[in-house]
Protein backbone atom coordinates (compact mmCIF):
# COMPACT_ATOMS: atom_id res chain seq x y z
CA UNK A 1 0.00 0.00 0.00
CA UNK A 2 1.29 3.43 -0.89
CA UNK A 3 0.20 6.67 0.73
CA UNK A 4 0.67 8.45 -2.61
CA UNK A 5 -2.14 10.96 -3.15
CA UNK A 6 -4.28 9.46 -0.36
CA UNK A 7 -4.16 12.57 1.81
CA UNK A 8 -3.88 16.31 1.49
CA UNK A 9 -2.93 19.34 3.52
CA UNK A 10 -6.11 21.38 3.89
CA UNK A 11 -5.21 23.92 6.53
CA UNK A 12 -2.14 25.93 7.48
CA UNK A 13 -1.57 28.30 10.37
CA UNK A 14 1.44 30.41 11.15
CA UNK A 15 1.72 33.03 13.88
CA UNK A 16 4.03 35.95 13.22
CA UNK A 17 7.54 35.17 14.44
CA UNK A 18 9.15 37.61 16.82
CA UNK A 19 11.96 37.93 19.32
CA UNK A 20 9.78 39.35 22.08
CA UNK A 21 11.53 39.06 25.39
CA UNK A 22 14.97 39.37 23.81
CA UNK A 23 15.27 42.90 25.25
CA UNK A 24 14.31 44.05 28.76
CA UNK A 25 10.71 45.26 28.99
CA UNK A 26 9.50 43.54 25.83
CA UNK A 27 6.32 41.52 26.26
CA UNK A 28 6.67 37.75 26.33
CA UNK A 29 4.35 35.05 25.11
CA UNK A 30 4.48 31.46 26.25
CA UNK A 31 4.71 28.34 24.10
CA UNK A 32 1.14 27.54 25.17
CA UNK A 33 -0.14 30.85 23.75
CA UNK A 34 1.64 30.29 20.43
CA UNK A 35 0.20 26.76 20.24
CA UNK A 36 -3.36 27.98 20.74
CA UNK A 37 -2.85 30.78 18.23
CA UNK A 38 -1.36 28.52 15.52
CA UNK A 39 -4.11 25.90 16.00
CA UNK A 40 -6.83 28.56 15.64
CA UNK A 41 -5.26 29.93 12.44
CA UNK A 42 -4.96 26.45 10.87
CA UNK A 43 -8.54 25.54 11.78
CA UNK A 44 -9.86 28.82 10.36
CA UNK A 45 -7.89 28.22 7.16
CA UNK A 46 -9.45 24.75 6.82
CA UNK A 47 -12.93 25.90 7.81
CA UNK A 48 -12.88 23.59 10.84
CA UNK A 49 -13.36 24.12 14.54
CA UNK A 50 -12.03 22.49 17.68
CA UNK A 51 -15.12 20.23 17.83
CA UNK A 52 -14.10 18.60 14.54
CA UNK A 53 -10.94 17.27 16.20
CA UNK A 54 -12.61 15.21 18.92
CA UNK A 55 -11.33 11.65 18.58
CA UNK A 56 -9.11 12.67 15.66
CA UNK A 57 -5.32 12.85 15.31
CA UNK A 58 -2.99 15.24 17.07
CA UNK A 59 0.73 15.32 16.32
CA UNK A 60 2.79 17.50 18.63
CA UNK A 61 6.47 18.20 18.09
CA UNK A 62 8.86 18.17 21.04
CA UNK A 63 10.65 21.46 21.36
CA UNK A 64 13.66 22.87 23.19
CA UNK A 65 11.91 23.89 26.39
CA UNK A 66 9.26 21.16 26.21
CA UNK A 67 10.71 17.70 25.81
CA UNK A 68 9.01 16.09 28.76
CA UNK A 69 7.75 12.60 27.88
CA UNK A 70 4.04 13.49 27.93
CA UNK A 71 4.36 16.61 25.78
CA UNK A 72 1.76 15.46 23.16
CA UNK A 73 -0.79 15.00 26.00
CA UNK A 74 0.12 18.39 27.44
CA UNK A 75 -0.47 19.97 24.01
CA UNK A 76 -3.91 18.28 23.85
CA UNK A 77 -4.66 19.76 27.28
CA UNK A 78 -3.49 23.21 26.17
CA UNK A 79 -5.67 23.05 23.07
CA UNK A 80 -8.59 21.46 24.92
CA UNK A 81 -9.08 18.56 22.53
CA UNK A 82 -9.38 14.80 23.09
CA UNK A 83 -7.36 13.05 20.38
CA UNK A 84 -8.16 9.49 19.35
CA UNK A 85 -4.70 9.14 17.81
CA UNK A 86 -1.67 10.80 19.37
CA UNK A 87 1.48 11.17 17.28
CA UNK A 88 4.70 12.85 18.35
CA UNK A 89 7.49 14.57 16.48
CA UNK A 90 10.84 13.60 17.95
CA UNK A 91 13.00 14.23 14.90
CA UNK A 92 13.98 17.80 15.73
CA UNK A 93 13.89 20.07 12.69
CA UNK A 94 12.83 17.15 10.47
CA UNK A 95 9.67 16.52 12.48
CA UNK A 96 7.23 18.62 10.41
CA UNK A 97 8.14 16.79 7.22
CA UNK A 98 8.35 13.39 8.95
CA UNK A 99 4.86 13.86 10.35
CA UNK A 100 3.39 14.47 6.88
CA UNK A 101 4.08 10.79 6.23
CA UNK A 102 3.13 9.54 9.68
CA UNK A 103 -0.17 11.45 9.59
CA UNK A 104 -0.88 10.26 6.05
CA UNK A 105 -0.31 6.66 7.17
CA UNK A 106 -2.70 7.05 10.11
CA UNK A 107 -5.39 8.57 7.87
CA UNK A 108 -4.88 6.06 5.03
CA UNK A 109 -5.16 3.18 7.50
CA UNK A 110 -8.47 4.54 8.74
CA UNK A 111 -7.31 5.33 12.27
CA UNK A 112 -8.59 8.88 11.92
CA UNK A 113 -9.84 11.33 9.35
CA UNK A 114 -8.04 14.50 10.41
CA UNK A 115 -4.61 15.16 11.90
CA UNK A 116 -3.52 18.47 13.37
CA UNK A 117 0.27 18.73 13.28
CA UNK A 118 1.49 21.48 15.55
CA UNK A 119 4.58 23.02 17.11
CA UNK A 120 5.50 26.19 18.93
CA UNK A 121 8.40 27.56 20.90
CA UNK A 122 9.20 30.65 22.86
CA UNK A 123 12.95 30.65 23.47
CA UNK A 124 12.92 34.37 24.30
CA UNK A 125 9.66 34.22 26.21
CA UNK A 126 10.38 31.53 28.74
CA UNK A 127 13.30 29.87 30.42
CA UNK A 128 13.92 26.50 31.91
CA UNK A 129 12.40 23.21 30.96
CA UNK A 130 14.27 20.13 29.91
CA UNK A 131 17.43 20.72 27.94
CA UNK A 132 19.16 17.35 27.81
CA UNK A 133 22.05 16.82 25.43
CA UNK A 134 22.71 13.80 23.24
CA UNK A 135 25.25 11.62 25.11
CA UNK A 136 27.81 11.94 22.28
CA UNK A 137 27.54 15.73 22.48
CA UNK A 138 27.74 15.77 26.28
CA UNK A 139 30.74 13.42 26.51
CA UNK A 140 32.72 13.98 23.31
CA UNK A 141 31.92 17.47 22.01
CA UNK A 142 31.05 19.86 24.85
CA UNK A 143 34.23 19.08 26.85
CA UNK A 144 36.21 20.25 23.81
CA UNK A 145 34.25 23.48 23.50
CA UNK A 146 32.14 22.49 20.48
CA UNK A 147 29.85 25.50 20.40
CA UNK A 148 26.61 23.84 19.27
CA UNK A 149 25.32 23.64 15.70
CA UNK A 150 27.30 26.70 14.51
CA UNK A 151 30.47 24.77 15.18
CA UNK A 152 29.22 21.41 13.92
CA UNK A 153 28.04 22.80 10.59
CA UNK A 154 31.32 24.70 10.32
CA UNK A 155 33.07 21.32 10.27
CA UNK A 156 30.88 20.26 7.34
CA UNK A 157 31.24 23.58 5.51
CA UNK A 158 35.02 23.59 5.99
CA UNK A 159 35.26 20.18 4.35
CA UNK A 160 32.72 21.14 1.66
CA UNK A 161 34.82 24.14 0.62
CA UNK A 162 37.97 21.99 0.67
CA UNK A 163 36.50 19.28 -1.58
CA UNK A 164 34.34 21.38 -3.93
CA UNK A 165 36.46 24.50 -4.22
CA UNK A 166 33.36 26.59 -3.57
CA UNK A 167 34.01 30.04 -2.19
CA UNK A 168 32.11 32.70 -0.27
CA UNK A 169 30.60 33.82 -3.60
CA UNK A 170 28.76 30.52 -3.93
CA UNK A 171 27.38 30.61 -0.38
CA UNK A 172 26.67 34.33 -0.66
CA UNK A 173 24.51 33.82 -3.74
CA UNK A 174 22.20 31.49 -1.81
CA UNK A 175 22.03 33.95 1.12
CA UNK A 176 21.19 36.85 -1.22
CA UNK A 177 18.47 34.82 -2.98
CA UNK A 178 16.84 33.89 0.33
CA UNK A 179 16.83 37.48 1.53
CA UNK A 180 15.41 38.65 -1.81
CA UNK A 181 12.47 36.28 -1.36
CA UNK A 182 12.09 37.44 2.25
CA UNK A 183 11.84 41.02 0.99
CA UNK A 184 8.73 39.90 -0.97
CA UNK A 185 7.23 37.98 1.96
CA UNK A 186 5.27 40.14 4.43
CA UNK A 187 5.60 37.34 7.01
CA UNK A 188 9.41 37.29 6.98
CA UNK A 189 11.39 38.80 9.83
CA UNK A 190 14.52 40.02 8.00
CA UNK A 191 13.32 41.82 4.85
CA UNK A 192 16.04 44.28 3.83
CA UNK A 193 17.77 42.98 0.68
CA UNK A 194 21.49 42.17 0.97
CA UNK A 195 24.36 41.85 -1.50
CA UNK A 196 27.09 39.24 -1.75
CA UNK A 197 29.41 41.88 -0.35
CA UNK A 198 27.15 42.25 2.72
CA UNK A 199 27.38 38.48 3.16
CA UNK A 200 31.18 38.54 2.95
CA UNK A 201 31.35 41.35 5.48
CA UNK A 202 29.02 39.68 7.98
CA UNK A 203 30.64 38.67 11.26
CA UNK A 204 32.67 35.45 11.37
CA UNK A 205 31.12 33.20 14.03
CA UNK A 206 32.92 29.89 13.63
CA UNK A 207 35.11 29.79 10.51
CA UNK A 208 33.92 29.47 7.81
CA UNK A 209 30.37 30.09 9.15
CA UNK A 210 29.41 33.77 9.09
CA UNK A 211 26.42 35.48 10.68
CA UNK A 212 24.53 35.49 7.35
CA UNK A 213 24.96 31.70 7.08
CA UNK A 214 23.04 31.18 10.30
CA UNK A 215 19.41 30.79 11.20
CA UNK A 216 18.03 33.15 13.81
CA UNK A 217 16.17 31.89 16.91
CA UNK A 218 12.66 33.33 17.28
CA UNK A 219 9.37 32.78 19.06
CA UNK A 220 6.34 31.48 17.21
CA UNK A 221 3.90 28.70 16.44
CA UNK A 222 2.92 26.82 13.28
CA UNK A 223 0.38 24.15 12.41
CA UNK A 224 -1.05 22.25 9.47
CA UNK A 225 -4.07 19.99 9.04
CA UNK A 226 -4.26 16.86 6.91
CA UNK A 227 -7.25 14.83 5.83
CA UNK A 228 -8.15 12.12 3.34
CA UNK A 229 -8.10 13.01 -0.36
CA UNK A 230 -11.83 12.35 -0.44
CA UNK A 231 -12.73 14.69 2.42
CA UNK A 232 -10.23 17.26 1.16
CA UNK A 233 -12.40 17.95 -1.89
CA UNK A 234 -15.12 19.53 0.24
CA UNK A 235 -12.84 21.76 2.32
CA UNK A 236 -12.56 25.53 2.10
CA UNK A 237 -9.17 25.75 0.33
CA UNK A 238 -7.84 23.78 -2.67
CA UNK A 239 -6.24 20.54 -1.41
CA UNK A 240 -2.48 20.14 -1.64
CA UNK A 241 -1.83 16.42 -1.92
CA UNK A 242 1.02 14.47 -0.38
CA UNK A 243 2.38 12.60 -3.41
CA UNK A 244 5.73 11.35 -2.24
CA UNK A 245 7.44 11.02 1.09
CA UNK A 246 10.57 9.54 2.60
CA UNK A 247 12.43 9.61 5.88
CA UNK A 248 15.92 8.47 6.85
CA UNK A 249 17.49 8.55 10.29
CA UNK A 250 21.01 7.81 11.51
CA UNK A 251 22.39 7.53 7.97
CA UNK A 252 26.09 6.99 7.29
CA UNK A 253 27.77 7.23 3.95
CA UNK A 254 31.03 5.35 4.21
CA UNK A 255 32.09 3.68 7.48
CA UNK A 256 30.11 4.83 10.53
CA UNK A 257 33.30 5.72 12.35
CA UNK A 258 34.53 7.94 9.51
CA UNK A 259 31.50 8.89 7.41
CA UNK A 260 31.36 11.35 4.52
CA UNK A 261 29.62 14.40 6.03
CA UNK A 262 28.88 15.92 2.61
CA UNK A 263 26.15 13.38 1.82
CA UNK A 264 23.06 13.34 4.06
CA UNK A 265 20.09 11.06 4.63
CA UNK A 266 18.13 13.39 2.33
CA UNK A 267 19.71 11.30 -0.45
CA UNK A 268 17.66 8.27 0.67
CA UNK A 269 14.58 10.19 1.84
CA UNK A 270 14.43 12.21 -1.40
CA UNK A 271 14.87 9.12 -3.59
CA UNK A 272 11.95 7.41 -1.84
CA UNK A 273 9.80 10.53 -2.20
CA UNK A 274 10.55 10.83 -5.93
CA UNK A 275 9.93 7.11 -6.53
CA UNK A 276 6.61 7.19 -4.67
CA UNK A 277 5.36 10.31 -6.43
CA UNK A 278 6.40 9.56 -10.03
CA UNK A 279 7.03 13.31 -10.32
CA UNK A 280 10.05 14.23 -12.45
CA UNK A 281 12.72 16.60 -11.19
CA UNK A 282 11.93 19.04 -13.99
CA UNK A 283 8.33 19.35 -12.79
CA UNK A 284 9.32 20.40 -9.27
CA UNK A 285 9.05 24.17 -9.39
CA UNK A 286 9.78 25.01 -5.80
CA UNK A 287 12.33 23.66 -3.32
CA UNK A 288 11.78 24.65 0.29
CA UNK A 289 14.79 23.10 1.99
CA UNK A 290 15.58 23.03 5.66
CA UNK A 291 17.97 25.90 6.20
CA UNK A 292 19.59 26.10 9.57
CA UNK A 293 22.69 27.13 7.59
CA UNK A 294 23.38 28.14 3.99
CA UNK A 295 25.71 25.18 3.17
CA UNK A 296 22.97 22.79 4.37
CA UNK A 297 20.70 24.09 1.58
CA UNK A 298 23.40 23.47 -1.01
CA UNK A 299 24.24 19.95 0.13
CA UNK A 300 20.54 19.04 -0.04
CA UNK A 301 20.22 20.31 -3.63
CA UNK A 302 23.00 17.82 -4.44
CA UNK A 303 21.43 15.07 -2.29
CA UNK A 304 18.09 15.42 -4.08
CA UNK A 305 19.77 14.96 -7.43
CA UNK A 306 19.13 18.42 -8.89
CA UNK A 307 22.86 18.60 -9.66
CA UNK A 308 25.99 16.52 -9.23
CA UNK A 309 28.28 16.48 -6.20
CA UNK A 310 30.41 19.59 -5.70
CA UNK A 311 28.89 21.06 -8.88
CA UNK A 312 30.27 24.58 -8.66
CA UNK A 313 29.18 25.49 -12.16
CA UNK A 314 25.56 24.55 -11.45
CA UNK A 315 25.49 26.86 -8.44
CA UNK A 316 27.04 29.65 -10.51
CA UNK A 317 24.69 29.34 -13.49
CA UNK A 318 21.32 28.55 -11.91
CA UNK A 319 18.80 31.30 -11.19
CA UNK A 320 17.32 30.24 -7.84
CA UNK A 321 14.79 33.08 -7.60
CA UNK A 322 11.03 32.50 -7.74
CA UNK A 323 10.94 33.42 -11.45
CA UNK A 324 14.12 31.49 -12.23
CA UNK A 325 15.29 28.03 -13.32
CA UNK A 326 14.97 26.34 -9.93
CA UNK A 327 13.20 28.43 -7.28
CA UNK A 328 14.45 27.70 -3.77
CA UNK A 329 13.60 29.10 -0.32
CA UNK A 330 10.70 31.14 -1.72
CA UNK A 331 9.58 32.26 1.76
CA UNK A 332 13.08 33.52 2.52
CA UNK A 333 13.63 30.38 4.58
CA UNK A 334 14.07 30.06 8.31
CA UNK A 335 17.25 32.09 8.00
CA UNK A 336 15.08 35.13 7.28
CA UNK A 337 11.77 34.10 8.86
CA UNK A 338 13.23 32.91 12.17
CA UNK A 339 13.49 29.51 13.82
CA UNK A 340 11.24 28.89 16.81
CA UNK A 341 13.19 25.76 17.79
CA UNK A 342 11.79 22.61 16.14
CA UNK A 343 8.78 24.60 14.91
CA UNK A 344 10.98 26.37 12.37
CA UNK A 345 11.04 23.58 9.81
CA UNK A 346 7.26 23.70 9.39
CA UNK A 347 7.81 26.93 7.46
CA UNK A 348 8.96 24.80 4.53
CA UNK A 349 5.78 22.68 4.51
CA UNK A 350 3.55 25.75 4.81
CA UNK A 351 5.40 27.65 2.06
CA UNK A 352 5.10 24.79 -0.44
CA UNK A 353 1.36 24.55 0.34
CA UNK A 354 0.98 28.31 -0.19
CA UNK A 355 2.90 28.24 -3.47
CA UNK A 356 0.81 25.37 -4.83
CA UNK A 357 -2.39 27.14 -3.77
CA UNK A 358 -1.16 30.30 -5.50
CA UNK A 359 -1.29 32.42 -2.34
CA UNK A 360 2.23 33.85 -2.47
CA UNK A 361 1.57 37.28 -3.98
CA UNK A 362 4.72 39.03 -5.15
CA UNK A 363 6.88 35.93 -4.71
CA UNK A 364 4.46 33.52 -6.40
CA UNK A 365 6.19 30.92 -8.59
CA UNK A 366 4.37 30.89 -11.96
CA UNK A 367 2.67 27.70 -13.20
CA UNK A 368 3.57 25.58 -10.22
CA UNK A 369 2.01 22.15 -9.74
CA UNK A 370 4.62 20.38 -7.62
CA UNK A 371 7.03 21.36 -4.88
CA UNK A 372 9.34 19.64 -2.43
CA UNK A 373 9.91 20.34 1.26
CA UNK A 374 12.63 18.88 3.42
CA UNK A 375 13.50 18.74 7.09
CA UNK A 376 16.69 17.82 8.90
CA UNK A 377 17.45 17.54 12.57
CA UNK A 378 20.34 16.88 14.95
CA UNK A 379 23.97 16.92 13.85
CA UNK A 380 25.48 13.52 14.63
CA UNK A 381 29.00 13.09 15.98
CA UNK A 382 31.59 13.16 13.24
CA UNK A 383 29.09 13.19 10.38
CA UNK A 384 25.92 15.16 9.63
CA UNK A 385 22.20 15.00 10.20
CA UNK A 386 20.67 12.32 12.39
CA UNK A 387 17.14 12.90 11.10
CA UNK A 388 16.09 13.69 7.54
CA UNK A 389 12.78 13.73 5.67
CA UNK A 390 11.52 14.86 2.26
CA UNK A 391 8.00 15.33 0.90
CA UNK A 392 6.65 16.06 -2.57
CA UNK A 393 3.39 17.99 -2.59
CA UNK A 394 1.15 18.75 -5.55
CA UNK A 395 -2.11 20.23 -6.74
CA UNK A 396 -3.37 16.95 -8.23
CA UNK A 397 -3.66 13.54 -6.56
CA UNK B 1 24.64 17.18 49.32
CA UNK B 2 28.29 18.12 49.28
CA UNK B 3 29.08 21.42 47.69
CA UNK B 4 29.85 20.83 44.06
CA UNK B 5 33.23 21.81 42.80
CA UNK B 6 32.79 24.62 40.32
CA UNK B 7 34.06 23.62 36.90
CA UNK B 8 33.08 26.13 34.29
CA UNK B 9 33.92 23.83 31.40
CA UNK B 10 31.55 20.89 30.99
CA UNK B 11 33.07 17.46 31.51
CA UNK B 12 31.98 14.08 30.16
CA UNK B 13 29.68 11.89 32.20
CA UNK B 14 31.53 8.66 32.90
CA UNK B 15 29.26 5.70 32.18
CA UNK B 16 29.88 1.93 32.14
CA UNK B 17 29.89 2.16 28.33
CA UNK B 18 32.53 4.89 27.98
CA UNK B 19 34.68 4.39 31.08
CA UNK B 20 37.57 2.51 29.37
CA UNK B 21 38.07 5.48 27.03
CA UNK B 22 38.47 7.92 29.92
CA UNK B 23 40.53 5.49 32.03
CA UNK B 24 42.81 5.08 29.02
CA UNK B 25 43.20 8.83 28.56
CA UNK B 26 44.16 9.21 32.21
CA UNK B 27 46.84 6.54 31.68
CA UNK B 28 48.12 8.29 28.53
CA UNK B 29 46.60 5.84 26.07
CA UNK B 30 43.94 6.36 23.42
CA UNK B 31 41.56 3.40 23.74
CA UNK B 32 38.65 2.68 21.41
CA UNK B 33 36.16 -0.07 20.70
CA UNK B 34 36.63 -2.54 17.87
CA UNK B 35 33.99 -5.09 16.93
CA UNK B 36 35.28 -8.64 17.44
CA UNK B 37 32.71 -9.93 14.95
CA UNK B 38 33.08 -7.59 11.96
CA UNK B 39 36.31 -5.71 12.85
CA UNK B 40 34.87 -2.23 12.38
CA UNK B 41 35.78 0.62 14.71
CA UNK B 42 33.03 1.89 17.00
CA UNK B 43 33.25 5.44 18.30
CA UNK B 44 31.77 7.17 20.32
CA UNK B 45 31.44 4.15 22.62
CA UNK B 46 28.34 1.97 22.23
CA UNK B 47 26.91 -1.16 23.86
CA UNK B 48 26.52 -2.82 20.43
CA UNK B 49 28.25 -2.57 17.08
CA UNK B 50 26.50 -0.04 14.82
CA UNK B 51 27.20 -2.18 11.77
CA UNK B 52 26.55 -5.81 12.75
CA UNK B 53 24.80 -5.37 16.15
CA UNK B 54 27.30 -7.69 17.84
CA UNK B 55 27.81 -7.14 21.56
CA UNK B 56 31.39 -8.41 21.29
CA UNK B 57 33.15 -5.08 21.37
CA UNK B 58 36.78 -5.05 22.50
CA UNK B 59 38.72 -2.10 23.84
CA UNK B 60 41.99 -1.77 21.96
CA UNK B 61 44.71 0.90 21.81
CA UNK B 62 44.52 3.04 18.71
CA UNK B 63 47.13 5.16 16.92
CA UNK B 64 48.05 8.43 18.59
CA UNK B 65 48.63 9.97 15.19
CA UNK B 66 46.19 11.19 12.58
CA UNK B 67 45.35 14.05 10.31
CA UNK B 68 42.86 16.88 10.34
CA UNK B 69 39.74 16.07 8.30
CA UNK B 70 38.17 19.49 8.88
CA UNK B 71 38.17 22.18 11.53
CA UNK B 72 36.66 25.42 12.72
CA UNK B 73 37.87 28.38 14.72
CA UNK B 74 35.48 29.20 17.55
CA UNK B 75 35.08 32.96 17.77
CA UNK B 76 32.00 33.36 19.97
CA UNK B 77 30.42 31.74 23.01
CA UNK B 78 26.83 30.67 22.33
CA UNK B 79 24.50 30.02 25.24
CA UNK B 80 25.49 29.52 28.87
CA UNK B 81 26.66 25.90 29.14
CA UNK B 82 30.00 26.59 27.45
CA UNK B 83 30.82 30.04 28.77
CA UNK B 84 33.86 28.56 30.54
CA UNK B 85 35.51 28.51 27.12
CA UNK B 86 35.23 32.30 26.79
CA UNK B 87 38.83 33.02 27.85
CA UNK B 88 40.15 30.47 25.28
CA UNK B 89 38.57 32.22 22.27
CA UNK B 90 39.67 32.05 19.51
CA UNK B 91 40.46 28.32 19.57
CA UNK B 92 40.38 25.41 17.14
CA UNK B 93 38.07 22.41 17.25
CA UNK B 94 38.64 19.75 14.63
CA UNK B 95 37.68 16.33 13.40
CA UNK B 96 40.82 14.22 13.42
CA UNK B 97 40.95 10.99 11.43
CA UNK B 98 43.29 8.69 13.34
CA UNK B 99 45.76 6.60 11.33
CA UNK B 100 44.09 3.18 11.16
CA UNK B 101 41.30 4.28 13.45
CA UNK B 102 38.10 6.27 13.78
CA UNK B 103 37.36 9.99 13.64
CA UNK B 104 37.60 11.97 16.86
CA UNK B 105 36.40 15.48 17.68
CA UNK B 106 38.91 17.44 19.72
CA UNK B 107 41.02 20.58 19.90
CA UNK B 108 44.18 21.43 18.00
CA UNK B 109 46.61 23.17 20.34
CA UNK B 110 50.28 24.03 20.40
CA UNK B 111 50.37 26.05 17.19
CA UNK B 112 49.00 29.41 15.98
CA UNK B 113 45.41 29.08 14.76
CA UNK B 114 46.24 30.42 11.31
CA UNK B 115 48.64 27.51 10.76
CA UNK B 116 45.95 24.85 11.18
CA UNK B 117 45.10 23.25 7.82
CA UNK B 118 42.99 20.37 6.52
CA UNK B 119 45.11 17.19 6.07
CA UNK B 120 47.73 18.47 8.56
CA UNK B 121 49.37 15.56 10.48
CA UNK B 122 48.72 15.74 14.22
CA UNK B 123 49.42 13.66 17.32
CA UNK B 124 47.68 13.22 20.65
CA UNK B 125 48.63 15.25 23.67
CA UNK B 126 46.85 14.42 26.93
CA UNK B 127 45.61 17.39 28.93
CA UNK B 128 44.63 17.10 32.59
CA UNK B 129 41.46 19.11 33.15
CA UNK B 130 42.22 19.33 36.89
CA UNK B 131 38.84 17.74 37.63
CA UNK B 132 39.80 14.09 37.45
CA UNK B 133 39.34 13.88 33.68
CA UNK B 134 42.10 13.79 31.08
CA UNK B 135 41.16 15.09 27.64
CA UNK B 136 42.94 13.83 24.51
CA UNK B 137 43.85 16.85 22.39
CA UNK B 138 46.05 17.21 19.32
CA UNK B 139 49.17 19.13 18.36
CA UNK B 140 51.09 19.26 15.08
CA UNK B 141 52.96 15.96 14.60
CA UNK B 142 56.66 16.09 15.40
Amino acid sequence: MSIKGKTAVVGIGETPTDRLGSKPGEPRKSTAEYLAWAARLAMEDAGLSKKDFEGQGLAAIYTTNHSQPFWPEEVAAILGITPGVSLAGGNGGASSVSLLGHAAAAISAGLCDLVLVIAAASPFGERGGHRGAHADTRDYEMPFGVMGPNCKISFVMSRYMHESGMTEDHFGKIAVTGRYHASLNPGAYLRKPITIDDYKKSRMISDPIRLFDCVMPANGGKAYIMTSAERAKSMRKPPVYLLGWGECNNASFGPRYRANPLITGITHAGKRAFEMSDVAHKDIRCLNLYDDYIPVVMVQIEDLGFCGRNDKTFFEKTDFTFKGDLPIQTSGGMINCGQPSTTGGMLHVIETVRQIRGECGERQVPNIKFGISTGVGAVNYGKNFGCTAAAILGSQS
Amino acid sequence: MAEEKVSKKPLPEITPVNQPFWDGAKAGKLMMQKCASCSTWVFPPRPVCGDCASEKLEWVPVSHKGKIFCFTIIREVVGTALRGFGPDIPYVTAWVDLDDGPRLCSNVIGCPIDQVKIDMPVEVVFEDSGDGITLPKFKPAA
